[in-house]
Order: structure tokens, then sequence, then C-alpha cells
């Protein structure tokens, strides 16, 4: 009685779990997603959220309507806020890109952090090139750096705030070779390149992308990228370690985070679709036209990501004399 | 009461005078040159300076009597007008809790019936199609989003 | 010639029956957005964004651009009748707008407003048409130290906008100056002034204090009688509801005020739309026989920065169509769309691209002129807003302004810091502080302070940087500015000696 009274309880608790796996492993979303970004609209973050929205519909990736919403200001940490308020949601998602990681280390106001949130999937490495203006007397990284040698802090760079991947990967320089030049920072990627053109200043780092019109105009000349491997569209200039440089820059990453308590299943489906979206014609265009180094990473792995380039920054900071508060 | 302590320069002076001097202090915790250029310092630190010399040219013009001391302190109406302001406030706060909606109605009922002591069949019909037509204009109309509260 | 082939080949383009109706569609939807506080087109293009996939790009972008210079055709709206900036560039306009409205003129201000705009939107066509590359090459020229010493002369403005103490209007500005300080600094991610809040990181929004301090500050105030008297008379005949010719006459110059200075504004990447109209609106009171007139309802303090911020629209465009640099907030998205679209701005743009370029050019004719059509007549019918008791205007005002600041911040914080900013210009108006100089130090404080030690960055320290042909120049007009009045007082202080002793 009792062996029967047994297997009756076992078989009723394997058909309940064998009804319940298919429901875990199917959720899908239900009502419109929010994609929250921490730049206003036409922001890097903007442009791509749009964009990725835009491949997800077409590619018909999610049933539901996908929306991006601009949570600007405290550099990240109140898009990092309004994405920990969300709690347990299924249906938000945000944007970070290594400004989060950075600010992060350098904002004592901010409360939530990107490590606070759950990495969903790295998407891509931004990569960047040393440029120069198309007439400057400097036709290598090492000519310039060997000048800036010579004569420490007359040479001058432009570039965004000191925390960002300009400066970074400047100190990096400077350290490894004991060069010295000045930094000067404008807010705005349209500023920088007009310092640059209009010989205010000698050199700057600048996304591919928005050198490869100057280039074609015959305006900049790049002297060294900032990847691994050599982009398709620069196939003649050298990375830094072809260049005699070794230094490995700090990434540029982008990548898809969720409400810190997102419940797994949910997590588990965007992930999914991230990896579904890499496959698709239209990622493969923009990462293409866009010049952008794809670097797929799921969840767990793009946490472990996150943490290396919070550990490369704060020693970068460190030594430049930012003030790290965490 | 002296003659100056009624004067709207004096008082609007030391406070100033007052924040001037955060301002400095605040400055001085920060870099004033660094070796690329100034530092976070130094902008407030001369405009905090600015601020106290002028504020308290304006003090020592209201106590010496130049000028006519500036307009009086005003005290008469002053009530109504923080009234109408302590209720756009609490329309904020209300806001917060139980949205748009409700908490602009109150307010234009308040404005209408309190403030200008209209009589309440015109103040309600106002306040509820004022807050209604807002819904209804940005919401549907422009998908421009108006405070949700934590209730509606 | 060139010029004229392409603008024939534009005109072709434009006026294709899908395209015009774009340039309508856009037009209309950019004076709507410019009407309405808080909603700027930067935001409205961004939604838009995906929409125009289904669209052929040209069309797309005529639509876009229509929005953009739409909304500086709206903005003086709100400004005039209620003293609520519609955008941003348009808070000068509030200064003699309102003031305009409260002596009845509200239509006259409306008229002028439009057709300064339609006057300045049509010279920043014809200039980005005509001289756009070799300018473009030329505001390269300008870099941090020109920017200090622009911005210095924009702050000595603040002379002229006085009124009659200088020393308050000097606090104001400081304290402007204050406001414009808060946030992360850039050269050193040091926090200033944030009293540890994160909402406080990025500085506060420009709109947010601009809205509270004009209009809650001035709701506020009108709240202090019962009954005040009908707040603005609605204009009565068709002499008060346009502007007369007196009026247009008196404006010659504001005209051409606005479209150079709105043009070359424009042009430079970072200065943008609002130091256009201060400036603008500072020259055409130095100039002035009347400047006492200012403040207080002059025209002319109409005309010349709503000119100014239309005519910066086509500067604006300058540098993103020829180098593919975005100069202002709304030009980067412009950008991002073109990219998005499979486009590369840059400097071979319109040699590759020139059917975009110069339908784009051709439609913006078309706009303008649509533009004033539109906003004309619609003078008659913001005019009838009027008749609206003011019991029932003061609490739309501040719905308006809440809405228009929860828009921009999408937080009830800041809607706490437009209360405040509220009570702020009630005590101003209280206490006779000109709130004009908060506002002005608030929009150059930071991009000044930034010039200057971007400045001293690239010259190490040395500030003979500053004395650059173009800085000297503007920083010598400065000091005229600065000095003039002075002088003119001693002379005063003089003439009243002499006369004694004779």
């Amino acid at each position: 009685m009792q062996r029967a009274r047994n297997i009756v309880a076992a078989t009723l608790a394997a058909i309940a779990v064998a009804t319940a796996l298919p429901a875990l492993a199917q959720w899908t979303p239900t009502k419109p997603v929010e994609v929250i970004v921490h730049t206003g609209p036409g922001g890097g973050s903007d442009v791509l959220a749009r964009a990725i929205v835009t491949m997800m519909e077409k590619e018909k990736l999610v049933p539901v309507r996908m929306q991006v919403i601009n949570k600007p200001g405290g550099n990240g940490a109140v898009a990092a806020a309004a994405l920990s308020e969300k709690g347990n949601d299924s249906h938000t998602l945000g944007l970070v890109t290594s400004v989060w990681i950075a600010n992060a280390l350098t904002t004592a106001e901010a409360k939530v952090t990107v490590h606070d949130l759950k990495p969903i999937a790295q998407l891509m490495l931004e990569p960047a090139v040393f440029a120069v203006k198309a007439d400057s007397p400097y036709k290598t990284l090492k000519e310039f750096v060997d000048a800036a040698k010579a004569k420490p802090g007359a040479l001058k760079q432009s570039g965004g705030s000191v925390t960002s991947r300009d400066n970074i990967v400047r100190q990096q320089l400077q350290h490894a070779t004991g060069a010295k030049w000045a930094y000067v920072s404008f807010p705005g990627g349209g500023e920088r390149l007009a310092a640059l053109l209009g010989g205010h200043v000698d050199i700057m780092v600048i996304e591919p992308q928005e050198a490869g019109e100057q280039v074609r105009a015959g305006k900049l000349r790049v002297l060294a990228q900032l990847s691994e491997k050599r982009l398709p569209g620069y196939p003649d200039a050298p990375t830094l370690k072809e260049a005699g440089f070794d230094i490995q820059p700090t990434p540029q990453v982008r990548g898809v985070v969720a409400p810190p308590a997102m419940p797994a299943d949910a997590a588990a489906y965007w992930e999914g679709r991230f990896a579904r979206l890499r496959e698709t014609p239209s990622w493969k265009k923009y990462v293409a036209d866009n010049q952008l180094e794809e670097h797929f990473l799921p969840g767990e792995q793009f946490r472990a990501s996150i943490q290396e380039i919070s550990k490369q920054l704060r020693e970068q900071f460190v030594l430049a004399g930012i003030k790290v508060v965490r | 009461m002296p003659p100056f302590a009624r004067s709207g320069d004096f008082w609007s002076g030391l406070v100033l005078a007052a924040l001037g001097t955060y301002i400095v202090v605040s400055a001085r915790g920060w870099e004033y040159m660094g070796e690329d250029g100034p530092g976070p310092g130094f902008f407030p630190l001369w405009y905090g300076g600015a601020m106290i010399v002028l504020s308290l040219a304006l003090v020592a013009g209201a106590v010496l009597g130049r000028r006519a001391a500036g307009p009086p302190l005003p005290m008469a109406n002053l009530g109504r007008a923080l009234l109408c302001w302590a209720a756009f406030v609490a329309c904020i706060a209300l806001m917060h809790l139980a949205g748009f909606i409700v908490a602009f109605a109150l307010l234009t009922w308040f404005v209408i019936a309190v403030m200008a002591r209209r009589p309440q069949r015109v103040a309600l019909p106002i306040a509820i199609g004022a807050a209604l037509g807002f819904h209804a204009l940005f919401t549907w109309a422009l998908e421009v989003s108006l405070p949700r509260g934590i209730l509606f | 010639m060139e010029v004229f082939s392409g603008l024939l080949q534009g005109f072709q383009v434009a006026l294709t029956a899908s395209n015009l109706t774009l340039c309508v569609v856009g037009v209309v939807l950019g004076t709507v957005i410019g009407v309405m506080p808080g909603l700027g087109p930067s935001a409205t293009i961004a939604m838009l964004l995906p929409l125009t996939f289904k669209l052929e790009p040209t069309g797309a972008m005529i639509m876009l651009a229509g929005i953009y210079y739409g909304a500086k055709y709206g903005g003086s709206t709100t400004s005039i009748l209620l003293n609520v900036p519609g955008e941003s560039s348009s808070v000068v306009t509030c200064i003699d707008g309102y003031q305009m409205a409260r002596k009845g003129r509200a239509g006259a201000a409306l008229g002028m407003a439009a057709i300064a705009s339609f006057i300045a939107g049509t010279f920043g066509v014809v200039a980005l048409m005509l001289v756009a590359p070799p300018l473009a090459q030329m505001s390269l020229a300008f870099s941090a130290p020109e920017y200090f010493a622009l911005m210095v002369l924009g702050l000595t403005m603040v002379v002229l906008l006085a009124g009659e103490s200088l020393t308050k209007a000097v606090l104001a500005m400081l304290v402007g100056l204050w406001i414009a300080g808060m946030g992360t600094d850039l050269f050193t991610a040091t926090s200033r002034f944030t009293f540890g809040r994160l909402e406080l990181l990025g500085g506060i929004d420009f709109i947010i204090v601009a809205i509270g301090v004009f209009a809650i500050g001035e709701v506020i105030g009108n709240m202090e009688l019962e009954k005040p008297a009908q707040m603005i008379p609605v204009p009565k005949g068709l002499r008060n509801l346009l502007p007369t010719w007196d009026d247009m006459k008196r404006c010659r110059f504001a005209f051409l005020n606005g479209s150079v200075v709105g043009f070359l504004i424009g042009v430079l990447p970072g200065a943008g739309a609002t130091i256009a109209s201060f400036l603008s609106y500072g020259i055409e009171k130095g100039v002035s026989r009347h400047p006492e007139e200012f403040g207080h309802g002059a025209i002319e303090g109409v005309a010349a920065p709503e000119g100014a911020n239309n005519a910066e629209t086509g500067g604006a465009l300058v540098p993103l169509l020829t180098l593919g640099i975005p100069g202002s907030g709304t030009t980067a998205i412009l950008l991002a769309a073109l990219v998005l679209w499979g486009f590369k701005p840059g400097p071979l743009f319109i040699q590759d691209s020139p059917q975009l370029f110069w339908g784009l050019v051709a439609s913006m004719y078309i706009g303008n002129v649509l533009l004033l059509v539109l906003n004309l007549p619609l003078v008659a019918v913001f005019a009838q807003l009027l008749k609206v008791p003011s019991y029932a205007m003061y609490p739309l005002i501040l719905g308006i302004s809440i809405v228009g600041v929860y828009s921009v911040s999408s937080s009830m914080f800041h809607l706490g810091l437009l209360a405040g900013f509220g009570l702020l210009g009630y005590a101003m108006r209280k206490l006779d502080y000109p709130t004009a100089p908060l506002v002005l130090g608030l929009v150059l404080g930071d991009p000044m302070e930034k010039a200057l030690r971007q400045s001293l960055m690239m010259s190490q320290g040395d500030l003979s940087i500053l004395l650059r042909p173009i800085p000297s120049v503007l920083l010598g007009i400065a000091a005229l500015l600065l000095v003039v009045p002075i002088f003119k007082k001693f002379n005063a202080v003089r003439v009243q000696v002499i006369d004694r002793e004779a």
C-alpha cells in the first residue's frame, strides 16, 4: 500500500514538473518592451538602441513593440537608477557602455551602478583610431610619440572627459613611453573634430566611422588603430601592437543589461534573442557599415568582462590622478 | 525697527552674501589651479567672491540710506502669493502619489475657487475639463508622458 | 552658374507631390512642437526616425528639417502670450514680447515674430546655399579662445540689460553662473554643487530655470491681487492684430541683425540659438535710439532674437552638410539619421549627394514661405486665446509649465526644482532684481568656463592665447561696452560739476 502511494506521488510529482518545465522555457514578452539609454535623443547609445529596435522588428525577433526611453543625466546614474527601480520587470532592458563602468568608479552620488544590474549580453566593442590632420608632419604614431618626448606638454590631443577612453589610452601610452602631451576636453564629438581640423590640437582618438569620410576627402590621416586585428575599413593602418606599442587599450564595450531581479527565464529569453540577432543580415550590415567590432558574450561572461574592465579602469584612474570613490 | 531693516536690498544682500560665502568655501575644497590649467575651484572662487563684494555693497547702500534703500520689504499681499505657491508645491507632491489628472484638477479648482473666489459652478467644470483636456492632448494626441502617480 | 543649376535641380526635387506633402507635414508638426514648451524638435525627430525608413531619404530629410526650423517659428507663441518660453531659444522673446502683449499688442508681437523669422530664415537658406563650403572652412579657425571671447562679449550684454541697478543685474548674473556650474566638471570628473543628489550631476536644465523664473514667478506675482485687471488685453482692431508699417520700418536693422548674427553663430559648432538670440538682442538694444524702451515692449526686441534663432537653423546646417560635424543637439540627430539612411556626411557630401542637398535647400525656401502663410492667420486665432479669463489662464500656464518640464526630465525632482525657481522668480520680481541677466549667466556660464580652461590647456597656461586676432577683437568690443557707460556717467557728472561752477 505504501509503495503504491509512493509511486502515485512520484508520478504526480513527475507530471507536475514536466508541465512546469515547458512553461519555464517558453517565456515571451506580452507587453511593449522599454529600452533605457543614458543619452538624450541623438546620442551614441540612443542611436544604437533605435537601430537595434528597428532591426528586431524587421527581422521579427520579438512579438511586441520595443521602445527607446531616454533617461539622460547623472552620467548614466539616472538611467541605472531607473533600471534598478524596475525590480523584477521582464519588459525592461538597458543599453550600457563603458561610460557606465567608468562613472561607477568616479561618481559618489550614484546609488545604483552597472554592477547592481543583471547583465544579459555583450554586443560589440567600439574600436577607434588615432588620427592627425592630413598635412601633419607625423606619418606614424611613433613619430608623434617621439616628438612629444622631445617637447613634453607641447603637443595636444582633443577628446572627451578625462575618464573617457581617449584619455585612458593616452595615459597608458604616456606611461609606457615616457612621453607627455596635453589633453583638451571637449564635450561634443563635433567640437573635437573641429579642433583637430582647425589645427588647434595635433591628434585625436576618433571612431573609425566618424573618421571615414574625412579620410576619404583627404582631410585626416590615420596613424594607428585601437583594436585586436585590423579593421576592414583601414587595411593600411597598423594596430597599436603592430606599431610597436605593447598596450592593451581598455575596451569600449556596448551591451545589454536588465533590472536586478529579472526572472531567469526572461533573462534567458533575451540572451537568446540577442544571440539570434547577430546572425541576421541586418545586424551584419549594421556592424559593417559602422565599422564596429563584433564581440558577443552571454550574460555571465559579460559580467566577468565588466568586472575586468572596471579593474583596469581603476588602475588607470589612480595613475592619472582621478579620484576613485568605489 | 531701523529703516534699513525694512529694505528689500538689505535682506537680499545678506542672503546673497551668505550664498557667496558658501560658494567660496566650497571652492576652496577643490583644486584652484591644476597642472593643465584652472581647476574646478577657479571659477567658483571668483564669482563667489564677486557675489560677496557686490552684495555687501548692496547692504551698505541700504544701511547708509542711499538710493531710497530700494523697494520696501513687501508685506502686503505677500500672503496670497505665497499661498498660491504653496498650492503649486502641494500639487506637485500630490502628483507623485495621485498622478497628473487628479493633482492638476485640484490645483485648478484651488486657483479658481479659492484664490479668485469664483463660484463652484465655474470652478469645478473648468478644473475637471482642463485636467482631462491636458490628458487628452498630451497623453493621447502627442504621446507625451504626464506624471503618473503611485496610485493612479 | 553652378549654384543656380543646383537650385533648379533642387526645386524639381522639392516640388514633387510627395516631397511637398512631407514638407507641409514637417513644418506644421514643427510649429506645434515649438508652441509646446519643453517639447523640442530633437526629441520629436528621434521619435520619428523609425518612420523615416519607410520613406525615401530626401523626402524624410525634408520633413525632419521642416520640424527643425518650424519649431523656431512656434517657439515665440507662448513666450509672447504667456511668458513661457516654448523653446530655449525663445527665452529672449519673452522679455519684450510678453510686455507687448500686456500692452495689448500681442498680435503685433506674434506677427512680427513670424515676419522676422521668415526674413531671417530665408536669409539663412540663401547663405547656406552660397557660402557654405568656404564659411565652414573659416569656422574651423574658431576654437576655444574665440569662444571664450564671444562668451565674455555676451556677458557684457549684462551691462546693456541692466536697467536701473547694475549691481543687482550683475548679482543676478552671478547667481546664473553659479547654477550653470552645477554638475560634474568635464575636465576633472569632480562634482560641484550637487548636494549629493544624482539628479544634479548633469546640472540643471536651462529650460526648467527659465520656465520657473519667468512663467511661474509671474503667475505667483499676479496672485497677489484677488481681482487682477484683465491680464492681457485682447488686441482690438487690425492695427494691433498685426505689425504696422511703422513697426516694420523700426525693425529694418533688427531684420539684418537677427539674420547675420543668427547665421554666423549657427555656423559655429557649440554655440547655439539661445546665445545667438541674446547677442542679437543686445546688439539691437545697443544701437537703438531709444534703448530705454527695451524690456518694456520694444518691437525690435522681438524681431531681432526671433530672426536670430531662425537664421541659426540655416547656419547650423552648414557644418553638418559641408564637414559632417554636428553643431548642436538637433543637428546631431539629423547626422545620425543621415548615417542610418546610409549616407556619409562629410566634406564630400554635397558632391556625392547633390540631389539631397539641393532638394533640401529648395524645400527650405518653400518651407519658410509655408510657415509665414501658416503663422500669420494663426495670430488672429491665438489672440482669441487671450479672451480666456485670467483665473483660468493661470492654472493653464502652471499646467503647461509642469508638462513642459516633465517632458524634458521625466522626473519629480525637477518639478520640485521648477517650484523652487518659481519662488525665486517671484522674489526677484518683488525685490527689483532683473531676471534676464540670470538667464544670460546660466546660458553662457558653462560654455565660457569650458572655453577658458580649454584655451589654457591648449596653450599650457599661457594667457596670450587669448590675444589671437579674433579673440582680441571680441574682447576689445567687450571692454568698450563696459567702459563707455562708465565714461558717459563720468562725463555727466563732470558736466554737472562744470554747470555748478559756472
